[in-house]
């Protein structure tokens, strides 16, 4: 079962109560999709034994071959290529290896090469957990072309816990397509609530059932509340705004480790996900 | 010579667009008999990389040199690869621009000015 961890908003908590839910119950996949930031790993502490290149295929010009390589240039929807009479400049982060290179340049003269785009490094995390996480190369906008790779790396049997890149775009979108439940985790602030009726409309017109976790509970006003109540939307968990969660947060020291009596209360929310909202 | 400016309008009283590759029009000025073609800039809604193409625009348009408000990294690198010289930080009208150019009053840039996406934020959707 996937269950995955999603935010309109950086900053809310998202990977906080994403790592809760593994340490709580252990033995499960941890994925940390959010590959351009990914921080699961400081509060996980997994002990990364192996270690994963992601590559995509991008062209290279044989410019000694005197060819003219204005095709490219014209071609390429990204601008990844300019032509200066025999040069060709060609600026790798924003290809997107399409191959249309290949397909429109002077034959004989464009070939192709593997390029890393980062990194999927992985290890194990107590309590049992296999943990996964993205990296990507910094520049290199291909997050997407990393997560698929992760997605191959999922033991379907077991309880798999994605944390998912901030915000609603595509790498969001992405990480969710496979999710049986979304928890969803905000601040009770106008930005947050802002930021959670963007999710849900995501993941309503995805149809993956979702749920909502208050964090930093006791900021801002009661808009959110509200907002579930009116919506009949669950909320599955309310975390206070206290100033040891944040000092130990800021040190990663996750909620359980700090405080026991949180791995119960993630505990339920599995339980719920597993019996009656899945 | 040839020159390239990034302008904000279609004749010579319109002022030096700060953008250079978001700019609507490029005119093209030939400094040799100071004839002038205005060009759009396609490219300006690019989702990426627009000042690459409309660098390469003014590869093609034959200029020897290029005069904006503001240029990015990826564009100058073109132009250094192309050797079409780079002035940056003008201000003004296309005409001022070009008489500064012809009594050797403009300074040649011999780097990027400003970072990537500049000119791309929501105060720019004119
Ligand atoms: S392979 Fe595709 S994306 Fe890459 S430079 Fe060529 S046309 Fe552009």
């Amino acid at each position: 079962m996937i269950i995955s961890v999603a935010s309109g908003k950086g900053g809310t908590g998202k990977t906080t109560v994403a790592v809760s839910l593994a340490m709580a119950r252990g033995y499960c996949n941890f994925m940390d999709y959010d590959v351009e930031a990914p921080n699961a790993s400081f509060f996980l502490k997994p002990d990364i034994k192996n270690e994963q290149t992601v590559t995509m295929k991008q062209p290279y010009f044989l410019t000694e071959t005197g060819a003219d390589f204005k095709k490219c240039a014209e071609f390429c929807h990204f601008n990844a290529v300019a032509v200066a009479g025999k040069e060709v400049i060609f600026f790798p982060e924003l290809c997107h290896g399409c191959g249309g290179c290949l397909l429109v340049g002077p034959e004989g003269s464009v070939m192709e090469k593997d390029v890393e785009v980062g990194k999927i490094r992985k290890g194990k995390a107590d309590p049992g957990i296999s943990f996964f996480m993205g990296d990507l190369k910094p520049g290199y906008m291909r997050t997407i072309t990393i997560q698929s790779e992760m997605d191959k790396l999922i033991e379907h049997d077991k309880i798999v816990i994605i944390d998912c890149p901030p915000g609603t775009s595509c790498p969001m979108v992405f990480s969710l397509k496979d999710s049986d439940y979304c928890v969803l985790v905000t601040e009770p602030t106008p930005y947050g609530l802002n930021d959670l009726d963007l999710s849900i409309e995501v993941l309503k017109s995805m149809k993956i059932p979702y749920g909502v976790i208050i964090n930093r509970d006791g900021i801002g006003d009661g808009k959110v509340e509200e907002y579930c109540n009116k919506n009949n939307i669950k909320i599955l968990l309310k975390i206070p705004n206290d100033m040891g969660i944040a000092r130990n947060y800021s040190r990663g020291v996750s909620l359980v480790e700090y405080d026991n009596s949180w791995a119960g209360k993630f505990n339920k929310i599995l339980d719920f996900i597993e019996k009656e909202a899945v | 010579m040839k020159v390239a400016i990034s302008s904000s309008g279609t004749d010579l009283g319109s002022n030096v667009d700060p953008r250079f590759g978001r700019c609507p029009y490029f005119i093209i000025y030939d400094t040799s008999n100071d004839n002038f073609e205005v060009v759009n800039n396609q490219g300006r809604q690019a989702m990426g990389g627009a000042g690459i193409q409309a660098a390469q625009l003014v590869i093609d348009s034959k200029a020897d040199a290029v005069i904006s408000g503001n240029i990015g990294p990826n564009s100058y690198h073109v132009f250094s690869s192309a050797s079409i010289k780079v002035y940056s930080g003008v201000s003004g009208t296309i005409e001022e621009a070009i008489n500064k150019l012809k009594k050797g009053e403009l300074k040649e840039t011999s780097s990027p000015d400003v970072s990537s996406h500049f000119g791309t934020g929501p105060n720019w959707n004119n």
